[in-house]
């Protein structure tokens, strides 16, 4: 026990780590009730910034130079100091300093504008900051992980602590230290400073706040600048204590700092103190000292560690029963209407035998000659990405919970299909196989959705009692322990040293139509038929939930709770039953992206990857089908992705920077999403294909003519000088048309914002008319 | 001081473009309490929320102190020296009594203490509970509260919506001569907003009328309440017949 009482107190190391940065969670969300999810993102940026300035001299702003051409350049990074490294204090100061630029341009540019927008909003602005963060962070730092040197009392190792026998590291003692004093300090602030009370008093009714003369906007900044002012504490005083920087898992670490934040009920500082070195010893303990113990089942090995926020977050909110303290903000905008899907079948109709025929490919015609190949590729992973983001539609869109398992769901559900599919165990040719009941394809794929469908269903449990963003916290949280639980736990998937299960490709009546290889990114038109079919059949079944009266019952619970309960909708079951059709949907998803690939393993199934899939369905529009359909042609790899590489090659890496500015852009100009750009020639091209008449198409192209002529003018000569990729030329003439009218689409939709401006919600009454 | 304190000329306020009060032109004079009275959905709160600057006026003039207020922010007015006792009152529930009296204090640490004395002084009755949570409070102390952290930041006007809302009519009775006492103490200008009519107008030096967003009626306290049968009128909408 006294080894296990050392281990508990080494693990406060990372407890100070957890502590602080659980401060500045508490502050942002006192300053403007954002869960800052970003918050780990901006310590990782100032940690690889002071890291670079102490071994290099460089210091990168934190953008990029996005247009790439040879002029009109923006500076990115200065060299201060020919390579050497920079004194201490100026590096402290100037990464200081960075993260202070990060902490205001998240207020003006992010957060300002989204004030007064739905939980929903904040929730994809801050996953938006985060994934840009990251963005620039792996474009500007690359995969280098270096190891930073300990600032506080670096390399001090206490031996025999306090006579437990191990011996801890004075950095380790250091840095909880400066988290209780941040903490005392924070403390004092907003007990005594006026400018606290003024946020602690804002926090709780803004309205009285404004009418006694303090400007929200101001306090919200000062906030903003604390807590990135004690992001930036931690990425420099991070030191040995979390071992070497890596942009993933920095930016992963927020979800224990979150939990600490979640203990102090985001608005106590001490208690959120108190937790985040709880957090962090309790993590230590558990995962070096209990799991070595001989009781301790092995298959619990895995995850144990990253368990503890979850356990210690869920069993806080559910016991305690008692919410957040909600913002009393002047005005809260609500999420975008939900539209009411029409002439379901005429879709179906058209665009499945559109789809095959696209994918099908022309024999030989020079515009269809890539479908066969990586089109192919790009289509049916749009389409996958489409059936996994109906489940957000459903859940976030429909029913207002924002969760964020969803990808783990999906990914229970292929693991348990890959693996009842699954015949011969370890051979030869393939000495990680793992062998398995040998089921035909629908009925393993039935029974992986059922399980992943109960999964959902147990983890809806908490949503009975936990709301809006802490919802969304247990659901990261419960994302990433089912990942390091189940997905990275050779012990239960008898997966060895990140193999993956192997899936054969399905067939129908003895056709065979699984997709034909990742590798050579070319895919099967079958299967693309096959993908097709069955996202128009889970729309068909979103769409008549949606219209019937589990429909209005998802909405009136999406409005108000109570006043849906009071209404005679059993909520309990409303949710249950969205839980559990959303859990479906996810594992067909699942299923349907593990038969793409052939195979499956545990990276796929990342909580990174599930943020990305909400962000695109978010920017797609996540209250509608059509959103959710258009997110998947916008992810990543999907057909627009595609699109943008097969003209410069190098943009894969700037899909991330992009995503995350679209994603604040839409949460703030449009939070409908493109779904509601799109709607009106969604609407009508269906119903144009059939019944197109030469006078209609003829109002349509001599409105559109002269953007379509002059697109393609400035497509051949204009855009030709800023290029710097080697595509045919032809191509740009169609890049400058899609431009321009793209162009033209925002401006008539801001236009019509404008005159409709005066009109309190604006988006959702477009909606109505769209 | 002939110059008028608060002076509103053809506002036209409302809530998405659509005007709710039309055309109303209203002032309020140094040391004087005003009353705005009318039947629920008359647009008193409406007004009160735009000279504040809460909502934006549609159409028309605000006058503060003798200079615009259009296009300013609503803290910005605040500092210039407008109170508003809010309808909900607008409280910090999670603050105590005495923090929220703080956050209304301005100037210097002299005149701070100094005017906070000043607004316990008109409500004593909030002197043994300084240490309280505000959201502990009850009805009546929440009002004398939100009245006093008005008063803190020592207005040159003040106004006051529906300050008798849920309470009980002889707590009322107590706290409608204190807004006589702070205009004649103070030299402030009080516009409030009230629904008891009677107490309103043997306070009050002047009322105002609303009904269905215009102007009916406008006179002396005592014009107001000589004229008992128009006022009703105007209440129950008889006129308009």
């Amino acid at each position: 026990m006294k080894e296990g009482i050392a281990y508990a107190i080494m693990g406060l190391g990372y407890g100070g780590f957890y502590a602080l940065m659980a401060i500045g969670i508490v502050i942002a969300y006192k300053g403007s009730g954002v869960i800052n999810f970003a918050h780990g993102a901006i310590a990782m940026y100032v940690a690889f910034q002071f890291s670079y300035l102490r071994s290099e001299g460089t210091f990168r702003f934190p953008w990029l130079d996005p247009i790439p051409t040879s002029f009109l350049n923006l500076p990115v990074t200065l060299s201060l100091s020919n390579g050497e490294p920079i004194n201490f204090w100026i590096a402290v100061l100037l990464s200081l300093f960075t993260a202070l630029i990060l902490g205001a341009a998240i207020h003006y540019l992010v957060f300002k504008p989204l004030r007064n927008a739905a939980p929903l909003g904040k929730v994809i602005g801050a996953i938006g900051v985060m994934t840009y963060l990251l963005g620039v962070g792996s474009k500007h730092f690359g995969s280098n992980q270096p190891q930073p040197d300990g600032v506080l009392f670096p390399d001090k190792l206490l031996k025999n602590f306090l006579g437990l026998g191990l011996g801890v590291s004075a950095e380790a003692l250091a840095l909880a230290g400066v988290s209780i004093i941040a903490g005392a300090v924070v403390w004092f602030i907003y007990k005594y400073s006026r400018i606290g009370l003024a946020t602690r008093a804002a926090a709780g009714n803004e309205k009285g706040a404004v009418l006694l003369g303090y400007s929200p906007d101001r306090l919200a900044l000062f906030n903003w600048l604390l807590a990135a002012f004690l992001a930036g504490l931690v990425g420099i005083l991070t030191g040995t204590v979390t071992g070497a920087l890596g942009t993933g898992k920095f930016t992963g670490l927020i979800v224990p700092a979150l939990g600490g934040a979640l203990i102090g009920s985001m608005s106590s500082i001490p208690l959120a103190v108190l937790g985040g070195l709880l957090i962090g010893s309790l993590q230590t303990f558990v995962g070096t000292y209990v799991s070595g113990l001989s009781w301790f089942p092995a298959w619990l090995y895995s995850g144990a560690r990253d368990s503890i926020p979850l356990v210690v977050i869920v069993a806080l909110l559910f016991l305690r029963g008692k919410s957040l303290p909600i913002r009393g903000n002047i005005e809260e905008k609500r999420l975008p209407l939900a539209p009411y899907p029409k002439r379901i079948g005429k879709y179906v109709a058209i665009f499945v035998p559109l789809g095959f025929l696209l994918s099908a490919g022309f024999p030989g015609d020079f515009l269809f000659a890539g479908l066969n190949g990586r089109w192919g590729m790009a289509l049916t992973t749009s389409l996958i990405a489409g059936m996994f983001g109906l489940s957000f539609v459903l859940l976030s869109g429909y029913v207002g919970q924002i969760s964020l398992v969803q990808i783990s769901l999906a990914g229970i559900a292929a693991f348990l299909t890959a693996r009842l599919m699954s015949h011969y165990g370890p051979s030869d040719s393939n000495p990680f196989a793992v062998g398995g009941l040998h089921l035909p394809w629908p009925v393993a794929m039935v029974a992986g959705v059922a399980v992943a469908t109960v999964v959902g269903l147990i983890l809806a449990v908490p949503a009975l009692r936990i709301r809006g963003v802490q919802l969304t916290v247990v659901t990261i949280a419960a994302s990433i322990s089912l990942y390091s639980f189940y997905f990275d736990n050779p012990k239960l998937t008898s997966l060895q040293g990140g193999s993956s299960y192997i899936i054969q490709p399905p067939t129908f009546f003895g056709i065979k139509f699984g997709s034909t290889g990742s590798q050579g990114l070319t895919d099967n038109p079958k299967f693309a038929l096959f993908c097709l079919i069955v996202l128009a059949g889970l729309s068909v079944i979103l769409a008549n939930l949606r219209r019937g009266s589990s429909g209005r019952r998802f909405l009136a619970v999406r409005a108000n709770e109570r006043a849906a309960a009071s209404a005679g909708v059993n909520v309990a079951k409303t949710k249950f039953l969205a839980f559990g059709i959303a859990s479906a949907m996810a594992g067909v998803a699942g299923v349907a992206g593990a038969f793409q690939a052939g195979s499956t393993s545990a990276p796929m199934w990342d909580y990174g990857v599930g943020l990305s899939a909400l962000a695109f369905c978010y920017l797609g529009g996540i209250t509608s089908i059509n959103g959710a359909i258009l997110g998947g042609m916008i992810a990543g790899g999907g057909m627009v992705a595609t699109f943008g590489n097969f003209h410069s090659p190098g943009l894969y890496s700037y899909i991330p920077i992009f995503g995350g500015m679209g994603m604040i852009l839409t949460a703030i100009i449009h939070p409908a999403g493109q779904a509601s750009i799109f709607q009106p020639l969604m609407r009508h091209f269906g119903s144009w294909l059939l019944t197109a008449r030469g006078k209609e198409w003829g109002v349509v192209l001599r409105r559109l003519a002269p953007y379509l002529i002059g697109g393609g003018i400035w497509g051949a000569i204009g855009i030709n000088p800023w290029r710097t990729d080697t595509y045919n030329r032809t191509w740009m003439i169609i890049l400058g048309i899609l431009i321009v009218l793209f162009v033209r689409n925002i401006v008539v939709q801001v236009k019509a914002a404008k005159a409709a401006n005066a009109l309190p919600d604006t988006n959702s009454l477009q909606e109505v008319t769209a | 001081m002939s110059e008028s304190l608060l002076k509103i000329t053809n506002l036209n306020a409302g809530y998405g473009g659509i005007a709710v009060v039309r055309d109303l032109s209203i002032h309020v004079n140094p040391g004087e309490v005003v009353a705005l009275l009318g039947p629920n959905g008359a647009g008193k709160t409406t007004t009160l929320l735009t000279i504040s600057g809460l909502l934006k006026p549609i159409a028309g003039d605000i006058q503060l102190l003798g200079s615009s207020t259009t296009g300013d922010r609503p803290e910005k007015i605040s500092r210039r020296g407008l109170a508003h006792v809010a309808e909900d009152r607008s409280l910090f529930f999670d603050l105590t009594v005495q923090e929220n009296l703080r956050l209304g204090l301005t100037g210097n640490r002299e005149t701070r203490s100094k005017s906070q004395e000043n607004a316990l002084d008109m409500f004593p009755a909030l002197r043994p509970l300084l240490s309280r949570r505000a959201g502990l409070l009850s009805g009546g102390e929440q009002q004398m509260l939100a009245m006093a952290r008005g008063l803190a930041s020592e207005p040159k006007m003040l106004l006051v919506d529906e300050m008798s809302l849920g309470l009980a009519p002889i707590i009322v009775e107590r706290m409608l001569p204190i807004v006589r006492r702070i205009a004649d103490d103070t030299g402030a200008g009080v516009l409030m907003v009230e629904q008891h009519v009677g107490l309103a107008l043997a306070v009050a030096d002047r009322g105002y009328v609303l009904a269905h967003g215009e102007l009916t009626m406008e006179g002396s306290a005592q014009q107001l309440r000589d004229n008992q049968s128009l006022l009703e009128a105007s209440y129950l909408g008889g006129e308009a017949h």
